[in-house]
């Protein structure tokens, strides 16, 4: 039976443009950017394991937060993982040995709402990071919201909370042993966070 | 398993990542021949970079019983190509319409392009293909395509070698009601 698939295979766009051009910059640009992306050796320690709890945030506009956590908190999407539903769309974030998830708001099936809605969150988003220093200056310049500046809490994180572009609030911190380890100094006594009085 | 397979490579790659780049030497040129037939060449350009990314993050979990790593990696850019649904329907209209503008007499489908006239073949065989459902379209396209084997589809995609060919018959069938939907 010849029918649909030789039809099918004489529309392979090869075919139908014979002359198709190779270009071969392509290839040794790829292959560049590859070999210094694996001499990074943050990006080749990534683990390929989904951890079995991690929450699913909704926004009004999921495109743009997927831009705005990539790009103010550096979180890297999992990028294979993308579901785009139309409209709207999924997506997973990882850092460490975290992941979040983010979604289009959805009140009529899961019953979750932008915190841009309801105008307010109950959830804060704790994220270790290694040094939150770095961090911390690297989402000032992007333009992060920070609602609690950087400071060494009484429990023995340096920590600042950020409300991100639609509200959902994140706390990102690094243990005190974690930064004398990679030869930073701590308060000698930290009392951010305490309450007053 | 071989060392200079590539089931050697990405084992090797595990302690010594460099040795990933040999996997870009051997099917990069293959790999992006592929993008560019379903997606053209500019989405098919940042797909290739994205390809090879992803599929070092993941290298600890190939499967090395696989010497060949080709359907592993047609596996991870069909996934990558479920985002560019869009790209995808634009190209094979523009291809239709380049197909059904070119007279050639030599073709092997000469017949049936005589029988229904190309002008409203090619449109239809494209129409059809961008309204199947994705995950047919993936099996067909690499089998009729690519010319991979029901096993290499299987294993690119994950799922049993039946599945591959309920998907491939089903895909088939729907092509041809699609195609003539008069019952031609």
């Amino acid at each position: 039976m010849t029918d649909e698939l030789s039809a099918l295979r004489r529309l392979r766009p090869d075919q139908v443009h014979p002359d198709y051009p190779a270009e071969p910059t392509v290839f040794s640009r790829h292959k560049e950017q590859l070999m210094a992306m694996i001499g990074d050796t943050d990006l080749a320690a990534i683990t390929d394991t989904m951890p079995d709890i991690y929450p699913r945030l909704a926004y009004n506009d999921e495109r743009a937060a997927l831009d705005y956590l990539t790009r103010v908190f550096q979180f890297q999407e999992i990028r294979e993982a993308r579901m785009d539903q139309g409209d709207t769309m999924l997506a997973w974030l990882r850092t460490g040995t975290g992941v979040i998830m983010l979604g289009h708001a959805n009140e009529e099936v899961h019953q979750i709402s932008s915190p841009q809605t309801v105008g307010g969150t109950t959830v804060q988003i704790m994220v270790y990071v290694h040094d939150v220093d770095a961090h911390y200056a690297h989402a000032v310049r992007e333009g992060a919201i920070i609602s609690m500046p950087i400071q060494d809490a009484f429990y023995g994180v340096r920590r600042y909370e950020a409300t991100d572009l639609e509200g959902h609030r994140w706390h990102f911190g690094e243990r005190f042993e974690d930064i004398t380890a990679r030869g930073g100094t701590v308060s000698e006594h930290p009392d951010g966070g305490l309450p007053k009085g | 398993m071989a060392v200079d397979s590539d089931a050697g490579v990405i084992s090797a790659s595990i302690d010594d990542p460099e040795r990933f780049g040999l996997l870009f030497d051997r099917h990069a040129t293959a790999m992006y021949r592929y993008f560019v037939r379903r997606v053209g060449s500019d989405a098919a350009d940042s797909l290739l970079g994205e390809l090879f990314r992803v599929a070092f993050e993941r290298r600890a979990t190939y499967d090395c019983r696989h010497e060949n790593a080709r359907p592993w990696l047609y596996g991870i850019a069909t996934r990558l190509l479920a985002r560019h649904h869009r790209s995808e329907a634009r190209r094979l209209r523009a291809t239709a319409r380049l197909a059904a503008s070119l007279d050639r007499g030599s073709d092997p489908s000469e017949q049936l392009v005589a029988a229904m006239d190309a002008a409203v073949l090619w449109p239809a065989v494209a129409e059809a293909l961008t309204r199947l459902p994705q995950v047919e379209r993936d099996v067909l396209l690499l089998y009729a395509w690519e010319d991979l084997s029901y096993g290499d589809i299987a294993t690119a995609l994950g799922v049993p070698v039946g599945t591959v060919r309920s998907r491939l018959h089903r895909a088939r069938r729907r092509l041809r009601e699609l195609e003539a939907p008069s019952g031609r």
